[in-house]
């Protein structure tokens, strides 16, 4: 096989590891494994922004790649396909042309539907409320106001106003809807409403791969990480206090 | 009883989202409840909150590197809709509703209740992948032997 194609499928497993949330030295080793597995070294250098990967071919000339990453979600179960992806090219080798399917089926795999992503969101409210010893009303609204916020955080990051917006705009709805529903039911509690309805938006992946990177040397990509999580939180505390500047003393 | 199931949901319904496999999820489901049961457990003797999510973390990551390696999944699918339960939220929602009433000391300390809380999850984390990747490389470099 041409070096050109297998930093082409190395580069296509990178670049889903990356953009659904994986930790950065998971990335740089598929992408050496992948490597290895069809006898080609490669050095490789993986930000969380970017894959940069080099290969020095039979001729002695260097042949680099460079792969921008914009977007970031979090899929667990690509992560997981990739993975074992890789593991089993060591074992057997495919070819360019299945291994590009492959990586091209595990990408397009769309996760549970919408409908059902919709309602656990609201579920999770539901449970959360329950958890900090709220009221069963108290869980039914947040419940509402759960799955509420999951749309609007899917739209908003759709329509890509900035980074951090999806998250500011989820602070003010979830920090409006409780005061609206606590003025008009007074016997719920506002605090467990919005802490609950907020809780799938804290930054859990982005902390917890932070740590693993920064022990595996990564400083830059760890240090990347906990500034996204910051963010993340200070974009919703500030939706939340705005709205709670105004709206405590209303209720 | 009722928390231990409550917790269980709490960190499945995370690990829907998270777009976890279905034959996954009953495992994730368990990490966040176990983490749960230390954490609450702790919570109760010690009354200490961030020692407790320290341990709770710590169970939750040796449960999910232990699991990991019994599925032949990445250990970041289990903690991390596991340590859901354990984040401190009700922290770092009071400290932003100090903010709003203007009492800035009792924000910055709950804040730094909140910081301590996620630096102990952290670290308890940080510790156990630590510890597991010690034994790896032993395994390693026994394999190449």
């Amino acid at each position: 096989m041409k070096i050109k194609q297998v930093m082409d499928i190395a580069i296509k497993a990178g670049k889903i590891l990356l953009t659904n949330g994986s930790e950065i030295y998971r990335v740089e080793d598929t992408i050496r494994r992948i490597c290895k597995s069809y006898g080609v070294e490669a050095e490789c250098f993986v930000l969380p922004t970017g894959i940069f990967i080099t290969v020095i071919g039979k001729d002695g000339e260097p042949l680099s790649f460079v792969k921008r990453i914009n977007e970031r979600a979090v899929d667990l179960s690509c992560i997981e396909r990739v993975n074992s992806f890789s593991r089993n090219l060591q074992k057997n080798i495919l070819s360019y042309e299945e291994a590009i399917k492959t990586l091209k089926s595990i990408e397009e795999k769309k996760g549970y539907r919408f409908l059902v992503r919709f309602l656990v969101a609201g579920i999770t409210a539901f449970v959360y409320t329950l958890l900090f010893k709220g009221t069963i009303n108290d869980s039914i609204a947040a419940f509402l106001i759960g799955m509420l916020i999951y749309i609007s955080k899917e739209k908003v990051s759709k329509a890509g106003i900035f980074r951090f917006f999806e998250h500011f705009a989820s602070g003010l709805i979830a920090a409006s809807m409780s005061v609206i529903a606590v003025k008009l039911f007074s016997s719920l509690n506002v605090y467990r409403i919005i802490i609950s309805s907020i809780i799938i938006l804290l930054p859990g992946v982005a902390i917890t791969n932070a740590i693993k990177d920064a022990l595996s040397g990564d400083i830059v990509s760890s240090l990347f990480g906990i500034a996204e999580a910051i963010f993340t939180v200070v974009s919703i505390s500030a939706g939340v206090a705005i709205i709670l500047s105004l709206g405590l003393g209303w209720i | 009883m009722k928390e231990i199931i409550l917790a269980f949901m709490a960190s499945l319904c995370p690990g829907i989202l998270y777009n976890v496999t279905r034959r996954n999820l009953l495992w994730v489901g368990l990490s966040g409840m176990f983490g749960w049961i230390v954490y609450a457990w702790m919570l109760e003797v010690t009354g200490n909150v961030v020692f407790s999510s320290f341990l709770g973390a710590v169970v939750v990551g040796l449960y999910s590197e232990s699991i990991a390696r019994l599925k032949k999944a990445p250990a970041m699918v289990f903690s991390i809709p596991g340590i859901f339960p354990l984040v401190p939220g009700i922290a770092i929602y009071n400290s932003t509703q100090y903010i709003s009433e203007n009492n800035i000391l009792e924000s910055a300390s709950t804040g730094i209740q909140a910081i301590a809380s996620a630096a102990s999850i952290a670290s308890g984390i940080l510790l156990v992948s630590a510890f597991f990747r010690i034994t790896k490389r032993n395994k390693r470099i026994k394999d190449t032997e």
